[in-house]
This record gives C-alpha cells, sequence and structure tokens, in this order.
C-alpha cells in the first residue's frame, strides 16, 4: 500500500480544523477530509485555503453520507470545486439522480456500504454502480466488507471485480452497531487474509475513532496487518520532528 | 475460464427436449419470487429466509413441499420465534404444502452450531441436515447477506482444518474435510430412508425411495463434483499449488462456493460439459432426471406414489415406470462416475468411495 493516513472524521468528527491540527503532529503521507453531513461541505471546501495540506501526497474527500433529492444539484457543484486530483468518497446508496454524477464519475471512488445498507455491499450489489457510472472508482471499506461477510470471502469478490478501480481503502473495526472502533484481533486476523489481493498502489485511510494517545498505535497495526512487519513503518515514523 | 455451462446450454447442444426440467425450473423461479413479495418485510437485519429442497434446485413441482428455516446469524432475540410463525402463516396464505415432519425445517437455525458443530456428539442429525443442505441445495429469499456469511464461513472451517489441502507435498487437490462431510451426509439420508420406513410405516416410501434414487443422490454427486473442481479447474500442477497456499484460502473458499451456488444440475451439467467426453452417457442422464421430473410434475402419479403400499410396489406401472429410469439414471452415473476413462470417474474412485 503505498501511503497511509487518517479520515478527519475519525481523529474530530465534524470538526475537520481540529483533525488537521492533531495530525500535523505526524508523518502520515494520506489525509482524508471528511464531510460526512450535507453542511459540512461548504465551510470545509470554503477553508481549504487556509489549511495546510503540502505534506499529503494522497488526498481524497468523503462527500456526505445523506442527502435529499433537491440538495444533490447544489452538492455536485461544491464537489466541482475540488481539486480534480483528489478522489471523492461517495456512498452509493446517497446517490438519487446517477446521471448528475456522470460527469464527475472518474474522480468518484464509491464506497461498499455496511450490512445496515439494503444495497451497494457486495460484489453484485455495486456492479450495478458500476454499470450506471462506469468511470467510477471505488473506495473498499474492509471494516464493512468484514461487516457484510466475516468470512471475507466477501471482501475476496470485490477485490476480484473491482481491484483495477480502487484508489482507497477505509480501515477501521466496524461493530454491530455500525460504530467505527479500534480494531480488534478478530479483525486483525481478518484483513490480514486479504491483503495479497490489495493493489498495491491504493491509500490507506483509517477510520477507527481513536484518542490522540492511539493515533500511531492504531496506525502501526493498521501496516502491519497490511504489510506484515511494523519495522519498515517505526523506521519512517509517524512522529515527526515536531 | 469459460462462462459457466448449465443445463439450458446442455440441452440446446444435445438438441434434446428436458421439458419437465424447465418447467420445473419456471415453476422454481415463479414460487420464490412469490416467496420474496410476501415475506420481504417479515425478515429482519442479520437474518435470511432460507429454502432448501426443489425450491432452490428449481426443480419445483405442484405437489412440492417449502423447506425453508430462518438462519440467524447475530443478535438473537426472544421475536425471532413470533417472526419465523409469521413466515410459516405466509406460507399457508400461498397454500404451499408445509415442510417436512421431522422439525428439522419450518423455524430458527443459529449459525453458531452450523459452523462450530462439524463432527462430535453436539453435531445432532438436525445440525448435519441443516449444514449440508445449506452447502448443497438452499436458496435465500430475499436478503442474501446472512445466508452468505454463514455459508462461505462454514465452508472456510471445512478447507482451513484441512492439513492435507494446503500442504505443498500433496499434489492431489481435494478437500477431504468436506468430501467426507457430504459423503456422511448421503449415507446418513439412506439410513434416515429406513428410520422414516420404520417410523411411519411405510406411508410415503415409494415417493421417498424415488427421490433417493433421483434428487438425493444427485445432492451427493454436485458435493464430490463441487470437491473435484478444485484440482479439475487447475490441471497444471505448479498453478494448482500455487493457489492452494494457505494465504489464498479465501480464493479457495471462493472457488468452492461458486461451484455450490450452482443448483446440483447445473453444476452437474457444467462439469461433464468440460471434463466428460461421453456424449451419451450424459444426455442418458439428463433424460432420466427429465423423465423423473415428469413423473413428479403428474399430480396423479405423484398421489399414487405417495399413497403406495410396498406390497404393490412390484406391480404398480407407476412405481416401475419411474424404477427403470431410475436404472437407467444409475447406468450413467456408473458409467461416468465409476469407470476411470475420465478424470471425473477417476476422482470418484480414488476418493468418493473410500
Amino acid at each position: 500500500m503505498s501511503v497511509l493516513g487518517y479520515s478527519t472524521g475519525a481523529i474530530a468528527l465534524g470538526d475537520f480544523s481540529r483533525a488537521i491540527t492533531l495530525l500535523s503532529n505526524y508523518a502520515f503521507g494520506a489525509i482524508e477530509l471528511s464531510a460526512l453531513r450535507v453542511g459540512e461541505v461548504a465551510p470545509l471546501i470554503d477553508a481549504l485555503p487556509t489549511l495546510d495540506l503540502s505534506r499529503y501526497s494522497y488526498i481524497s474527500f468523503h462527500a456526505p453520507s445523506f442527502f435529499e433529492a433537491d440538495e444533490e444539484g447544489m452538492l455536485i457543484r461544491l464537489l466541482n470545486i475540488l481539486p480534480d486530483s483528489w478522489p471523492i468518497v461517495l456512498h452509493p446508496d446517497a446517490i438519487h439522480d446517477p446521471s448528475l454524477w456522470e460527469h464527475l464519475a472518474p474522480r468518484l471512488a464509491i464506497e461498499n456500504m455496511d450490512r445496515r445498507k439494503g444495497t451497494g455491499r457486495s460484489a453484485d450489489e455495486l456492479a450495478d454502480f458500476f454499470t450506471i457510472l462506469p468511470a467510477a472508482k471505488m473506495c473498499l471499506d474492509l471494516g464493512h466488507a468484514r461487516q457484510v461477510d466475516s468470512s471475507m470471502v466477501g471482501a475476496y469478490q470485490l477485490l476480484r471485480a473491482f481491484g483495477d478501480r480502487i484508489v482507497q481503502l477505509h480501515v477501521s473495526e466496524v461493530d454491530t452497531f455500525n460504530r467505527h472502533d479500534l480494531i480488534s484481533r478478530a479483525a486483525e486476523i481478518a484483513f490480514c487474509q486479504i491483503r495479497q489481493f490489495i493493489p498495491p498502489s491504493a491509500a490507506v485511510i483509517l477510520e477507527s475513532r481513536v484518542q490522540e494517545s492511539e493515533i500511531q498505535s492504531e496506525a502501526e497495526k493498521v501496516w502491519k496487518i497490511l504489510h506484515g512487519d511494523a519495522d519498515f513503518f517505526r523506521a519512517e515514523s509517524f512522529l515527526s520532528q515536531a | 475460464m469459460t462462462e459457466a455451462h448449465g443445463v439450458e446450454e446442455l440441452e440446446k447442444r444435445y438438441g434434446s427436449d428436458w421439458q419437465f426440467l424447465a418447467a420445473a425450473r419456471a415453476r422454481g423461479e415463479h414460487q420464490s419470487r412469490r416467496l420474496a413479495d410476501a415475506c420481504r418485510s417479515l425478515v429482519p437485519p442479520d437474518t435470511s429466509l432460507v429454502v432448501f429442497g426443489s425450491l432452490a434446485r428449481k426443480e419445483f413441482t405442484e405437489g412440492s413441499d417449502i423447506d425453508w428455516t430462518l438462519l440467524v446469524d447475530g443478535i438473537t432475540i426472544p421475536e425471532h420465534a413470533m417472526i419465523a410463525r409469521k413466515i410459516g402463516e405466509k406460507l399457508d396464505e400461498l397454500e404451499s404444502k408445509p415442510p417436512g415432519r421431522t422439525g428439522t425445517f419450518g423455524n430458527i437455525a443459529s449459525s453458531h452450531n452450523l459452523i462450530h458443530f462439524i463432527g462430535g456428539e453436539d453435531d445432532t442429525n438436525g445440525n448435519t441436515t441443516r449444514r449440508s443442505l445449506l452447502l448443497l441445495e438452499a436458496k435465500a429469499i430475499g436478503d442474501l447477506a446472512a445466508f452468505t456469511r454463514v455459508r462461505n464461513n462454514i465452508l472456510k472451517r471445512f478447507l482451513e482444518e484441512d492439513l492435507g489441502l494446503w500442504r505443498r507435498s500433496t499434489l492431489t487437490k481435494v478437500p477431504h474435510f468436506l468430501l467426507n462431510d457430504f459423503a456422511r451426509y448421503w449415507r446418513t439420508m439412506t439410513v434416515d430412508f429406513a428410520d422414516k420406513q420404520h417410523d411411519r410405516f411405510h406411508d410415503g416410501f415409494a415417493l421417498r425411495n424415488i427421490k433417493l434414487r433421483f434428487s438425493r443422490k444427485l445432492m451427493y454427486i454436485s458435493g464430490l463434483l463441487a470437491c473435484f473442481r478444485c484440482q479439475l479447474d487447475y490441471p497444471d500442477l505448479e498453478a494448482r499449488l500455487d493457489f492452494f497456499d494457505r494465504e489464498n484460502s479465501v480464493a479457495v473458499t471462493d472457488h468452492v462456493r461458486r461451484s455450490l451456488d450452482k443448483t446440483p444440475l447445473d453444476s452437474l451439467a457444467d462439469t461433464l460439459d468440460r471434463y466428460v467426453e461421453k456424449p451419451a452417457a450424459i444426455r442418458a442422464l439428463f433424460d432420466a432426471y427429465d423423465g423423473f421430473m415428469g413423473i413428479l410434475s403428474d399430480s396423479d402419479k405423484r398421489a399414487r406414489l405417495e399413497r403406495l403400499a410396498p406390497k404393490d410396489l412390484a406391480s404398480d406401472p407407476i412405481y416401475k415406470d419411474a424404477r427403470e429410469i431410475s436404472h437407467v439414471f444409475a447406468d450413467a452415473v456408473e458409467t461416468i462416475f465409476l469407470t476411470a476413462d475420465n478424470p471425473v470417474g477417476k476422482l470418484t474412485i480414488r476418493y468418493g468411495v473410500f
């Protein structure tokens, strides 16, 4: 996996500014700017010129997980403002009118869903969305995939079907109540079983809801899971000179 | 690998007309849709409504019953029992024939027992039956997430705990743990056939006997084939040894799952079409099975077989006819599976019996 980092929502839900400040103490190469509610999108985009994101070689933007049909056009106009190189993570079940997203499709990273959702969970279900938006990329959420099929066969099927579309991963434990949590030992074992199928170019974005003191240890854990060796990661060190 | 070959493709290639199979397939799909519409709002998260038997095999006829279970994989709540009762009532409203009397179906099944109790004292006859059927002839109606998850986890257990499968010095890749469980279930069915005869004083004997000769045997065949495809689909030794690496266990599980996802007849058609060059025997096998479906599709014949007393078996023309067709089926099975002139036969002789 090329670069690793956190979603701002995992560090400080709804407070991207605080999350970016906290993450600036580490040497992560990737970050996901999270605006899970419609009301968070405009303030985040307005603040972009003031944010120092220069340290990140991979930046993505998580679009709201829910919006009304009459908000869809406005949201797409806002997302269009984002730099072309930033993948936009989108929940497939949030889409009302796929035709409105066509021109943004090459920048979209459609995410596989958790088990609450009636669609977008499995390879078969996601295939419908990629038929509608063939240019779209994918964000593989390992926690969701494991929650939907704990055998990880479902995750393997997603990787097999859409490996060439996957630009980033979401990594976290997803509990019974669909909350993103610290990765458990069982999840570690599960994720290890599919690491060899993950495209090496995919960026890794942690969604584990961590305390400040857990930022590094959780990231080391994920690196070890996905690479089988934490030493390399330690050598690179997340801690900046600051 | 090229696209899957199914019964319909085989029928076209042979210029056959397996009309009873086609009708049963259409009827099964129609009934599945009715069931899905009726029960959609009843099935809660972390559960799947699973049907077994002829409906799952797409061999559904007018007289077929619906064997089903509410499969729970997640937090268990008391309301599951009430939901299972409601599903039963919905099926009554659809005027479906109720499940059999053994108590194996028409209720709740928990994933825990299915995944953790394989072999040993806790693996009851009912548990073995549910697990085997879940792998060999089951279908989720509506949301299939829980069904898929449980099935994959059962398969994964069978495969990951099969030490020989991952050993590089084992050159032939046939998952023994799984195969032995399928073989055990086939023999269990045959023993339970005798037990039912004992318990029910020959009630339904003739129909059960014919089913044993066809659909039950077919189920075992499809289980064998799912295991054999591990070997057959990887003819190159190095590629096979590389694929059956423990690091690759989810891919191997997915490979076996794809075989088991097909109906037993489609799995048979696909494998024979790919690996066995015996058109006469293959055609005879499917002709015979179509004949079996023809008998089951005829309400009068089916009812007669259900009522037939053992003392009348020898003289009854319907039973005699069914028995003769079953001999054609058995001969074709023997020609394909118990002769060493084809790869499926070789594997059956080597692994299917001893």
